[in-house]
């Protein structure tokens, strides 16, 4: 069998940036999937820091990330990573063609699939909300048929949002679709990358759009990069937004093609349903892992392998019962303040952050698990993204941002 | 000021409540029946939903056992669509009593009830899921039924009879004169108006709350509210009822309903029937002894976990609790308490709730003259929605919804949700995949005199109280119901407040339970709200 410098276990955006980063630094590098990863749920945004401890706004994520408590992983990434792995995420999709608007200096704002705005700090540029702020109309445009986008709540919110002074107005474009089921963003972002579907919507929409405008659109503008959006813009001749979206997000999987593509450029390897199921210990080091279909497991050797196979939700951190938190590749230490006064807020949308949230695994400033004494369990497994300890991502909005500076710095240790 | 008349007014719109209505009503006396919530909020609604053949009780309460065998079998023909006529089975595993199995043999054939022994492969092959510790187990005529349906569809029926009903109505205060109940004084819930209602006979059937409203007599009925905690799976772990063969006791039932299985009950005396609040320490309880029958249990994902109060009776000098008594007993007040004009009704079970208003009306009727005879058990409750109907339906509608939305629809309402579904193509809309909801069938409900709220429309259409946990129903009946339903529902605010509360009822239900596979999903739910949608709000 042959060995990698570094198995990364886990596809998701934690997962690819650490693959993309290894690679940079001229490693050989084997990706382990399983699964998307997070991408069709998360709208391919990436969310720093959008709110502080107290639920407030906040206005410039490098600052806010400075401030925040010891147990969050920012604490033990540190800013320059951080501010490095903007760098790197934004030369990568760049080179793809697909460029990331923000800085880290800078709030970006996006506009939700239900009309509310978010605080995000790259996002591609399609989804530049803040574009609406200065408008004189905003033009919501729906789609009929199509499913869990309505357009009379976006624009009912949205208004709340940026007052009455503007024009808003509703559009619902017919894709003469004739099948029996409802549609999802997926179908009608195909529709838009066929010739004949984009020239019908362009018809339908032309009419509303000029100066002072700007077309607010689900997220249905192609499911490849940025193509249809650069077309769009430059023959509606006013700026064009999309929305975040309920899953599958087509934005989520234009960011994930990218990256694929990106990753293939580098000559990583990808193995596809491979479900790390088993991890070869010797000593204070990991040597393998066993991971593999329903007929037998495969063993990949690598002198250094990066955990990140997500949270609860993607099944890297299980607690099958109260207080038994475990991480299920390697059995790194979890931490997981399972009390019942304190483990769940009664609120589901609460002004504090859920204690649950926070479960994940204990590391050191290097990224890797530690034991309650501070002592590194295994030398060479770091671990990264939602697989951490420590921070509420729903909370504080963080997820993508913990992901990639995390993977930036594992895969740089 | 007296605004309402009735010969007889039931308090309480539980199953006892809504079986006593179609009772009278169907011996033609005229009966109004007062609820101070929405129908079927209470225990009704909040139980393991058995159709119980009676096994149970066999070695305990003969007498219950009986009954429940003969109710069993008249549910399952009178109640067709409320029913899943499914079996059961009785499960001995390692470390249960073996000495309870022969007396429990033989307490069942002495009720009625037919027991047939299977042997552990058999078993094994009919419940694959059963523990690998099984020891013996044996199959028994138990059911699944829904609570909540049939005790609307008495109501249906009571109305073609000519009976009323008033929901959001609450009790508060009994007016006596001369010894005699003369009228009663109601608060309408939704306007707060108060005002008298006339009666004859007040019949108290207001279950674990049925105390509380013998005190507004003066009179002392003691009812000890006993809350049953209960957990919902999201699948189906078993095919048949299945309980576990020994002496009574909590987290001994597996009862699969539809797409999900509910595993029950604690039984814990509570002072205020009201308390459905639920412990880590019950849902562990009930889950380590649901392990017993399912090894397996822990990696299910559980739906939610709920609790109901049972009305258990207690003599003067009882204990309540598991050991008091699930019969039931009539109190007729003249002769108890000399205070004509009143009657109460306690304790019972679900399943016998049909004979419960038999016994108590064959007291109540000849009071008022009235001879007639009980005729609950011959007639169906509902009629069938028609096959002609149901072929129609599915133009219009994902054909496997057809029957449930027809169930919950009944005769009249159906055919007019298909012809809206016809007419108004975006109509057909499936609001809520997991009990195939249309837009349509919320429109239609969303017009009945009772739907006061968006809450009372999804109890009624089930819009939301599927495998998903709301996620992904929450934004579709926010935004229906800010379209369609302002001004004219309780509950519809604005969209975002609308979603939050829609998630936040569903909450309530999970936190207790957050471990395991629940997990996955509240992460999922807060990803997709908190995060995607920022519900809320923007730029705070």
């Amino acid at each position: 069998m042959s060995k990698s410098d570094v198995v990364v276990i886990g596809n998701g955006f934690a997962g690819l940036m650490s693959a993309l980063v290894s690679a940079d630094q001229g490693k050989k590098v084997t990706l382990l999937s399983y699964g998307a990863g997070t991408f069709p749920l998360n709208s391919g945004v990436i969310d720093v820091l959008g709110y502080d401890d107290s639920g407030k706004a906040v206005a410039n994520p490098a600052q806010a990330v400075s401030a925040v408590a010891d147990e969050h992983p920012y604490k033990k990434i540190g800013i320059q990573a951080l501010e490095e792995s903007v760098k790197f995420f934004q030369d990568v999709v760049a080179a793809e063609g697909f460029p990331y608007v923000g800085s880290l200096n800078e709030q970006q704002w996006l506009v939700t699939g239900v009309g509310t705005l978010k605080p995000s700090c790259l996002i591609p540029e399609s989804m530049q909300g803040s574009k609406c702020f200065e408008a004189s109309e905003i033009v919501l445009v729906g789609i009929k048929g199509l499913k869990d986008y309505y357009v009379d709540m976006v624009a009912e919110n949205l208004a709340k949002e940026l007052g009455n002074d503007k024009k808003y107005t509703v559009v619902t474009v017919d894709p003469h679709y004739q099948g029996a089921r409802d549609l999802t963003t997926k179908d009608v972002a195909a529709w838009m990358d066929t010739e004949a579907g984009y020239a019908d919507f362009v018809s339908q929409v032309k009419g509303n759009a000029g100066a002072g405008k700007v077309i607010l659109v689900p997220q249905i503008l192609g499911l490849k990069g940025n193509v249809v959006y650069k077309k769009i813009v430059a023959e509606l001749g006013c700026p064009v937004v999309e929305t975040t979206a309920m899953p599958p997000s087509v934005n989520g999987l234009r960011l994930r093609d990218v990256l694929l593509s990106a990753l293939k450029k580098k000559g990583i390897t990808v193995i596809e349903k491979a479900k790390a199921e088993e991890a070869v210990i010797e000593g204070s080091k990991a040597v393998a892992i066993k991971a593999g279909g329903e007929v037998r497991l495969q063993t990949y050797n690598a002198d250094k392998f990066i955990v990140a196979t997500g949270g609860f939700y993607s099944g890297g951190i299980t607690m099958r019962d109260f207080g038994e938190a475990k991480e299920v590749v390697f059995g790194l230490p979890v931490e997981c303040d399972c009390f019942e006064e304190r483990w769940v807020n009664k609120q589901l949308f609460s002004d504090k952050k859920q204690t649950f949230a926070k479960t994940g695994v204990r590391v050191d400033a290097t990224l890797r698990g530690v034991d309650e004494s501070g002592n590194v369990v295994l030398e060479n497994v770091y671990v990264v993204g939602r697989n951490l300890s420590g921070y509420d991502f729903c909370f504080e909005h963080s997820g993508n941002g913990v992901a990639l500076a995390s993977a930036y710095k594992a895969a740089k240790a | 000021m007296v605004k309402d008349k009735a010969t007889v007014v039931v308090v309480g719109g539980g199953a006892t409540g809504v079986g006593i209505l179609r009772d009278l009503s169907m011996r033609g006396i005229d009966a109004l029946l007062i609820e101070k919530l929405d129908m079927v909020n209470g225990a009704s609604s909040r139980y393991h939903g058995l159709l119980h053949s009676g096994a149970r009780y066999a070695v305990r309460d003969q007498e219950a056992a009986k009954e429940c065998i003969e109710e069993n079998t008249i549910l399952r023909r009178i109640g067709k669509s409320c029913v899943e006529a499914i079996s059961g089975m009785f499960v001995q595993v390692e470390g249960d009593d073996p000495d309870f199995v022969d007396p429990w043999v033989k307490g069942c054939a002495e009720s009625g009830i037919k027991t047939r022994e299977l042997s552990k492969e058999e078993a094994w092959s009919l419940e694959p899921n059963l523990s690998r510790k099984l020891v013996r187990a044996f199959e028994v005529p138990d059911g699944a039924i829904d609570g909540f349906r049939m005790s609307w569809q008495n109501v249906q029926s009571a109305v073609r009879y000519g009976g009323r009903y008033k929901t959001y109505t609450e009790l508060i205060k009994i007016n006596i004169e001369s010894g005699a109940v003369k009228s009663i004084t109601v608060r309408d819930n939704v306007t707060k108006e108060e005002y008298d209602i006339e009666c004859e006979i007040l019949v108290n059937a207001a279950g674990p709350w049925a105390g509380k409203v013998a005190q507004m007599a003066g009179l002392d009925c003691s009812v000890s509210p006993s809350k049953g905690t209960l957990i919902a799976f999201n699948q189906r772990i078993s095919n048949r009822v299945v309980n576990r063969l020994r002496k009574p006791s909590n987290g001994d039932i597996f009862v699969p309903h539809g797409s999900i299985t509910i595993l029950g009950t604690s039984s814990i005396t509570i002072p205020d029937p009201e308390d459905t609040s639920t412990s880590w320490e019950e849902v562990e309880e009930l889950m380590k002894t649901g392990e017993g029958v399912f090894e397996h249990l822990r990696d299910y994902r559980i739906l939610r976990v709920f609790a109901g109060s049972r009305p258990l009776y207690v003599p003067k000098g009882a204990d309540g609790g598991r050991n008091a008594s699930r019969g039931f007993v009539t109190l007729d007040h003249e002769k108890e308490d000399g205070l004509k004009g009143m009657m109460t009704i306690c304790g019972g079970k679900f399943t016998t709730y049909r004979l419960m208003a038999e016994k108590f009306c064959d007291v109540l009727a000849p009071k008022l003259g009235n001879t007639a005879k009980c005729r609950t058990a011959e007639e169906d409750l509902v009629p069938a929605v028609s096959e002609a109907d149901k072929k129609a339906a599915r133009q219009y509608f994902p054909s496997y919804g057809v029957n449930l939305a027809a169930t919950r629809l009944g005769t009249e309402k159906f055919p007019e949700v298909v012809k809206t579904l016809k007419e108004n193509p975006e109509t057909r809309e499936v609001l809520c995949e997991c009990e195939n909801v249309t837009m349509a069938e919320v429109m239609r409900i969303a017009q009945e005199p009772t739907s006061h709220s968006v809450a009372d429309v999804r109890r009624r259409t089930r819009l939301g109280m599927g495998t998903c946990q709301g996620n992904y129903c929450a934004i579709r009946s926010a935004a229906i119901a800010n379209k369609l339903f302002k001004d004219k529902l309780e509950g519809c605010g604005d969209s975002l407040s609308d979603m939050k509360n829609f998630l936040q009822a569903r909450w309530k239900g999970i936190t207790p339970v957050m471990a395991g596979k629940t997990l996955r999903e509240a992460e999922m739910t807060r990803g997709m709200y908190e995060v995607l949608f920022n519900v809320n709000g923007g730029r705070r």
